[in-house]
């Protein structure tokens, strides 16, 4: 066992692999944490696929460079992302139903194109991830969009609390609410694209949600769900990767995701705030237990 | 019976009408307006909610807003925070408009599952004033304290809000508003959700509210005791409008005339009442 990490960490794509995830790990944390509070979970997914025409036509004609993959997915994702928000204030669809539409729209816009381009595209790696990918532009996409997500996060940490917390009291407090809801896009987009050369567009929503979840299922506070939303992460990246490595021809994505869901799992099951309530002696507290929320819920 | 013909009918004419009646009324009053609405006119696209109405909300005063579902009380208060345009018509802020209006949305729209703890949602009321690192300063602190005591939740400070019960919460987001600390305060439904103890408890934080020179506009959704504490009101329905002292307006004549009761809810609610005996008498 021993040896074969001591041999992982003698390849320098996989010490790349490592130090990449690792700042991904920090990027996407945050914003994975805000797309699950937001009520968003899905919505992250179908952006994930709504950028993949941008970054097939990008890779189609200018070739799988970093620079092809960020202008062309950053073009489909805010694309998109404002023809929903469009679409749902103008229209009597909600934005849930005009992102499906258009996402699945733009997804088979991007097979087409895919396909059409001929096999001269590694299909696999592209919906997949490869570890064997990560060349130093890749990492510089990945280095330049943690600090820009960071930054950025240290400026609208509140706002976006407040706005997620309670968006119609957020909406009486500024004069653009908007400003935060698509600057929160903008971030959600660029980290899918810094997470697309590990992960794959299929699995790049992967690392955003699970850790997020996992986190939600313990913490109880925004602050314990950042920390440990980044903790999940990262674990599910090394470890992944690791699991990539020992099996050679599974892609990086899945493994990492798969360590991820197992994190999830667990959480759930043991997480205070998820089954791990129940197993506990019966207190004589008189907290609200979550299906009595649930009740509530259901008869409002 | 033809005392009702005859006022509904006055109304249904040009609520501007009723509106410049209260506009005198209100003249020799000494409270300062913090809000003037003129000639406001309010709706959607194909949907006229209601016409020219013109009142002061004065410091000081507490407005009842009621009317029946979809007469546009919501609308009102989304107006007056500015969320939304009227068709026509003018808000005037005498003393300039305030930096913060104190809000409270209905409650059923908050998502009760967010991480957060009491404390941190009562320091949302003012987390404007907050630096982008720093929190809030002792002065706050003690503001906040002191919004947590009084609005009874302080022993509660730091638990998450999914372990609150529905008069926990709105306890909680009571303490927000007084952290807001605003000269103009709009509850939507604050009652609508919370047991007849909690009720009082916030009725009397309104009172302090009052007390104080603040202006509260209270959107109601029944008849109750609750109007005690509030010296004018806003009835809304049939495209109307009618604004003045509670007693003026909410007679039982008017509240059948603009559909908030039907004839025979009137009567029952008003029953040995003065207009009773003309009830009677029809």
């Amino acid at each position: 066992m021993y040896d074969l990490i001591a041999e992982m960490w003698s390849f320098a794509f996989m010490r790349r692999a490592f130090v990449a995830t690792t700042v991904l790990s920090a990027s996407v944390a945050p914003v994975g944490a805000f797309l699950v509070l937001r009520r968003l979970s899905l919505a992250g997914e179908a952006m994930a696929h709504a950028i993949t025409p941008g970054i097939v036509i990008g890779f189609v004609t200018a070739g799988l460079s970093v620079m092809s993959l960020l202008v062309g997915g950053l073009i489909a994702g805010v694309g998109v992302a404002i023809l929903t928000a469009f679409l749902a204030r103008r229209t009597i669809l909600r934005s849930d139903a005009s992102l499906a539409s258009l996402y699945l729209i733009a997804l088979a816009v991007g097979i087409f194109i895919l396909s059409a381009a001929g096999s001269a595209v590694p299909l696999k790696s592209f919906l997949f991830g490869s570890i064997l990918g990560i060349d130093d532009a890749s990492m510089v996409l990945v280095g330049g969009v943690a600090t820009v997500t960071l930054l950025a996060f240290a400026v609208l940490l509140r706002p976006l609390i407040v706005s997620t917390c309670d968006p119609v009291f957020f909406e009486t407090q500024t004069r653009g609410p908007w400003l935060v809801d698509q600057g929160f896009m903008l971030l959600l987009v660029l980290n899918l694209l810094a997470a697309f050369k590990t992960l794959g567009t299929l699995m790049a929503v992967g690392l955003m949600i699970l850790p997020a979840t996992a986190a939600r299922y313990w913490a109880s506070t925004i602050t314990g769900q950042l920390i440990l939303g980044f903790l999940f992460a990262l674990s599910s990246c090394w470890i992944g990767l690791t699991l990539s490595y020992l099996f050679p021809d599974t892609p990086s994505g899945p493994a990492i995701v798969l360590v991820a869901g197992g994190f999830f799992l667990f959480s759930a099951i043991f997480g205070p705030l998820g089954f791990g309530r129940r197993m506990r002696k019966p207190s004589v507290s008189k907290d609200i237990p979550i299906a009595q929320i649930q009740q509530e819920e259901r008869a409002q | 019976m033809s005392d009702r013909i005859q006022r509904s009918g006055a109304g249904r004419g040009g609520s501007g009408v009723v509106g410049a009646f209260v506009a005198r009324d209100l003249r020799g009053d000494l409270m300062s307006a913090v809000l003037q609405i003129r000639d406001l006119t309010l709706g959607y696209r194909d949907l006229t909610l209601f016409h020219r109405l013109s009142m002061d909300i004065a410091a000081g005063t507490t407005l009842a807003v009621l009317g029946a579902n979809g007469s546009g009380k919501s609308t009102f208060v989304k107006m007056l925070l500015g969320l939304m345009d009227p068709l026509s018509g003018s808000l005037i802020w005498p003393q300039g408009r305030p930096r913060d209006i104190g809000y409270l949305a209905q409650m059923t729209e908050f998502d009760r599952r967010f991480p957060i703890r009491v404390r941190d949602l009562a320091a949302m009321g003012a987390w404007r004033g907050f630096g982008y690192r720093t929190g809030l300063d002792a002065a706050a602190r003690d503001r906040m304290a002191a919004a947590l005591d009084e609005a009874g939740v302080l022993d509660i400070a730091d638990r998450p809000l999914h372990m609150l019960s529905g008069g926990q919460l709105q306890r909680a987001l009571f303490a927000r508003v007084i952290m807001q600390d605003a000269p103009l305060i709009l509850l939507d439904e604050p009652f609508a959700a919370v047991d007849q103890s909690t009720e009082a408890h916030l009725l009397s934080i309104i009172r302090r509210w009052r007390d104080e020179g603040r202006a509260v506009v209270l959107v109601v959704h029944d008849l109750s005791s609750v109007l005690d504490y509030c010296s004018h009101a806003l009835l809304l329905g049939g495209q109307e409008a009618t604004h003045g002292p509670v007693n003026d307006v909410l007679t039982p004549d008017r509240l059948v005339a603009q559909g908030y009761l039907s004839e025979s809810q009137a009567s029952w609610m008003f029953r040995g009442t003065h207009s009773t005996a003309e009830h009677a008498n029809v």
